[in-house]
């Protein structure tokens, strides 16, 4: 049997192969010099304290990329389209690789070959069935853009109307990227099966069936010339490609890895504190330097995949924000000013061109940043690793340097500025809810206890939630839990303070609790608040404030297990739905400890369509509720009740945190659903079942 | 042109007011204070009009009820210099002696505009505003909700009783009362106030000569007792309707 192998540049004079190289180098020169400009760019950002552990952030983010993990979470199609062209691309690529090596190296150098015998028939099938992953990958990419066009990639701003603004570009770019890879894919087999013809179709090249397959249907076309011409299509699609790749979204291959090895696992939980030097001119982002390359390399790791778009209940509201485009926007900012227009007005006008537009208020614009509810749900549905929310709360910080904001807004930072609490109360009411109760709950700072129950704003002032507060506080007596409270020492925990973009206030408040926290002795801290949780424990420790902290849920688990708890009845009369906090689910991931306790409770439990880690925010978060809501055009607690009323027979809406409480009892009422749908804290229901 | 703003101090209402044993003044030793909001109004007026025409926001304060805190705030939302006025002014101070401390300072500074708070929760009256014209010898304009620039001149909104507002030229030097300012007066980030606390030089200047005739002083200081309670009528329409007409009844 004649030895197996291929050809490369089969019956090539050697002036063409001269040529190959020539295009070949200076379009790889083309995309040395793109991803040197990226690697500038992002070398003008701040510092970002990312190259910790290194090791284990270039693994963990290979197996992200190896799994495409990140692209199945609740997209199985993308999931599996994505996988077949990723794993398409990476196994041709070696391929390829290995065919250079081969021919332009081991052939050269050692004349000796690789690709023969046995290993190339492998490799043959190997390449053959991957490149049909590939195929199928892409044309399932097309079918769901031409055909399925799901609402996450509905370009459509929610801030501006469409004579405003085109995504002609954006739309230039995807259909670009799609086609160019099907064509060199496509291309790719039309040449294995020509070449197979051409060499009068040894039998061994059956090992490449698809080429082998081709080359039944054309073996009777003047297949040397042809394949001389495609062999050059493809050859210079491929290198054009090659050029193309740091000017257009495929370059997310290169800058999305690096984006998932360098995020932080606690974005949007623990928020970047400001250095002192920068306080100096000001908490905020003025300029392009002011972000930090990570933040920077977010705009570009972007796909414009459109998630967290879907997925953001402003956008959803109708508010003017989609984080989608935000992160889009301020890419484009990002690179006009590196562009050529700002390096001539710079040289050439001193910098006197054109007055620039604000950063935060004009290229964002101060609505979009205020509509942010901090939910989280963009964060976790990125595919990449864009952390949107650290970047809208650098930003927010500069309106709040600059004193834009609304009134309400304004009133409630100067009430916590002064009182330490939202509400405008005296510091010396913030245990007045304690004066119903028929006993005295300890005070932490004088007597050690087991627990210090950290109780919060809404919790402590309001007068709805004061009477779950209560139960709390007596479910907690009547099984004799060793607990205190800090009384008028406690102050609001400033997670929504922070994530306003009050920076000093949030650090005042901090060093207050902190104070208050370390003249008490206790072992845990608990709350029913999920957004005093997030920040007691991912961010206090930062200003050396360590402590365990527990979220009330999770503590009648632990109550229950050790027998502490009983429930002696079974609720089997209601039929019952869970919103999961965003503080709790999504960033606390504290998703089982409600549900144990619901199905300890004996209710008929059901699942709202978006659920645990994917729930929907009520709006109240990030000052959300300080803030005017009226014109928004569908408030996200309404929506939300109206997908728990998709359950057929529904009759509560269970929560578990003051302000969900708050929220989703005004919803109910305002949406007319009153009648169809109670709202209760879980506490309600352990106190009922006990 | 250069706009001095007197800040007042007075106490929180939040917080619940007692009166000291002796009944003629607040039980000082809890109080809270806070700056007077119609204070905050003239500075926010003043920073307003600064930013449109130029000059320098000189804000004032006696020295009194953590008066540091009311001029590094001041400072921190871009006025251009912070004096406090040092004296004795324990406890209640005369509305007479406020003004003539103030006066004396304000003599010692370059300065166009006065703009006051039209009035505070313990000086209701809104007497300090006029009294420190009076001893500056310049026109006074009270209840002022907008101040514009008029080439030399200002042109000054007044608000009369009635939803009527008048409009008065007036030529600097000038103490107006500042009713409102023509935004919310702004919110200053805590960081800047910090910042200003380290960085802003607070001056002193002493408030010199302040013995002026009073005339007056108080001589009992009290809560007003509880009147009549409202009677809640309850129970069924029918009901309430009966109880309501058995009431009239007795009255006639």
């Amino acid at each position: 049997m004649e030895q197996a192998t291929r050809e490369i540049f089969m019956n090539f004079p050697v002036w063409m192969q001269v040529v190959f190289y020539v295009i070949g180098l200076s379009t790889s020169a083309f995309f040395i010099y793109g991803f040197w400009l990226r690697i500038k760019k992002y070398r003008r950002g701040r510092e970002a304290g990312r190259f910790n552990n290194l090791v284990g952030r270039f693994f963990k983010a290979l197996g992200m990329m190896a799994t495409n993990a990140t692209i199945f979470k609740r997209d199985t199609y993308a999931g599996v389209a994505h996988w077949l062209i990723f794993w398409g691309f990476v196994v041709l690529f070696l391929g390829t690789v290995t065919v250079a090596v081969d021919h332009d190296f081991l052939e050269l150098v050692f004349e000796y070959r690789l690709l023969k015998g046995s290993f190339y028939l492998w490799f043959s099938l190997f390449l053959d069935v991957f490149g049909v992953f590939f195929i199928v990958g892409l044309l399932m990419m097309i079918f769901r853009r031409g055909v399925m066009h799901p609402p996450q990639l509905d370009y459509r701003r929610p801030d501006l109307p469409p004579e405003k603004y085109s995504r002609a570009s954006y739309k230039k770019d995807d259909k670009t990227f799609l086609w160019l890879l099907l064509i060199i894919g496509l291309t790719g087999f039309l040449i294995e099966g020509l070449r197979i013809a051409a060499e009068g179709m040894p039998a061994f090249e059956k090992w490449s069936p698809v080429g082998w397959l081709i080359a039944g249907w054309v073996e009777n076309l003047p297949v040397s010339t042809l394949h001389m011409y495609t062999w050059w299509f493809h050859a210079v699609i491929v290198l054009v490609f090659i050029a193309y790749i740091p000017f257009s979204k495929a370059m997310h291959m290169l800058v999305d890895y690096a984006n998932l090895m360098f995020v932080d696992d606690l974005a949007a939980r623990r928020l970047p504190r400001v250095t002192e030097e920068k306080m100096k001119e000001g908490m905020g982002y003025l300029k392009l330097e002011d972000f930090t390359w990570k933040e920077l390399l977010d705009f570009d790791a972007c796909t414009k995949c459109g998630r967290c778009h879907a997925a953001c209940p402003a956008n959803a509201s109708g508010a003017p924000l989609s984080p989608r485009d935000l992160i889009l926007d301020l890419r484009t900012f990002a690179n006009e000013k590196l562009g050529p227009k700002e390096w001539f007005s710079q040289v050439f006008l001193n910098g006197n061109g054109k007055k620039d537009k604000a950063l935060a208020g004009g290229v964002i614009k101060k609505e979009t940043l205020w509509s942010c509810t901090t939910c989280m749900a963009c964060v976790e549905a990125c595919p990449v690793g864009i952390e949107h929310l650290t970047s809208i709360v650098n930003l927010r910080r500069t309106l709040v340097d600059e004193g834009e904001m609304e009134d309400s807004l304004q009133d409630a930072l100067m009430n916590i500025g002064d009182y330490g609490n939202s509400f405008g109360q005296s510091e010396r009411m913030r245990a007045k809810w304690t004066k119903d109760l028929d006993f005295k709950i300890k005070d932490a700072r004088k007597e050690p206890v087991q627990y210090l129950w950290f109780v919060g704003d809404y919790a402590s002032f309001d007068t709805n939630v004061q009477q779950m507060t209560r139960k709390v506080a007596n479910l907690f007596h009547s099984i004799g839990l060793n607990f205190g409270i800090l009384y008028e020492a406690e102050k609001n925990a400033g997670n929504d303070v922070r994530r306003i973009g009050e920076e000093g206030l949030f650090e005042m408040l901090v060093e207050d609790n902190s104070e208050a926290l370390k003249d008490a002795q206790f072992k845990e801290i608990i709350t029913t608040d999920p957004h005093t949780l997030n920040t007691l424990k991912y961010e206090y420790p930062e200003f050396g404030a360590n402590y365990k902290v527990l979220h009330y849920t999770e503590l009648l688990c632990r109550l229950m297990d050790e027998g502490k708890l009983k429930i002696s009845k079974k609720l089997n009369q209601y039929k019952v739905t869970y919103h999961d906090p965003c503080y709790l689910g999504r960033y606390n991931r504290q998703t089982e400890a409600p549900r144990r306790l619901l199905e300890a409770l004996g209710v008929d439990f059901h699942e709202m369509r978006r659920c645990k880690e994917n729930s929907f925010c009520c709006g109240a978060g990030g000052g959300r509720i300080w803030m005017d809501d009226s014109k928004l055009e569908k408030r996200p607690s309404v929506q939300r009740i109206e997908e728990a009323l998709e359950i057929d027979g529904v009759n509560l809406f269970v929560v578990a945190c003051p302000k969900d409480y708050t929220m989703f009892s005004d919803a109910v009422k305002t949406s007319g659903n009153e009648d169809k749908l109670a709202v209760k804290d879980i506490i309600e229901l352990v106190e009922e079942a006990l | 042109m250069n706009i001095i703003v007197p800040l007042r101090q007075v106490p929180d209402l939040v917080e619940e007011l007692e009166i000291e044993s002796g009944g003629k003044d607040l039980d000082r030793e809890w109080l809270k204070f806070k700056v007077n909001e119609f204070d905050d109004h003239a500075l926010e007026e003043a920073l307003c009009f600064k930013e449109d025409h130029g000059g320098q926001v000189i804000a004032i304060a006696l020295d009194a009820n953590d008066a540091d805190k009311a001029l590094y705030a001041a400072a921190a939302k871009g006025a251009d210099r912070v004096i406090k006025i040092t004296g004795n002014f324990e406890g209640q101070v005369a509305s007479r002696t406020a003004a003539k401390a103030m006066a004396n300072v304000i003599a010692q500074l370059e300065w166009n505009m006065v703009f006051a708070g039209v009035q505070a929760v313990d000086e209701r009256d809104g007497q300090v505003g006029v009294l420190l014209a009076h001893f500056l010898g310049v026109p006074h304009v009270s209840v002022v909700t907008g101040v514009s620039n008029n080439g030399g001149t200002l042109e000054i909104h007044k608000e009369y009783g009635g939803g009527i507002i008048a409009e008065f030229e007036v030529a600097p030097p000038v103490v107006l009362g500042i009713q409102a300012a023509r935004q919310t007066p702004r919110y200053v980030p805590v960081a800047k106030v910090r910042r200003a606390m380290r960085s802003t030089d607070l001056e002193e200047m002493d408030a010199g000569d302040v013995s002026v005739n009073v005339g007056s002083q108080v001589t009992r200081m009290y809560k007003p007792e509880a009147g009549g309670r409202a009677e809640m009528l309850e129970g069924s329409a029918e009901e309430v309707a009966a109880k309501l007409a058995e009431i009239i009844r007795s009255k006639v």
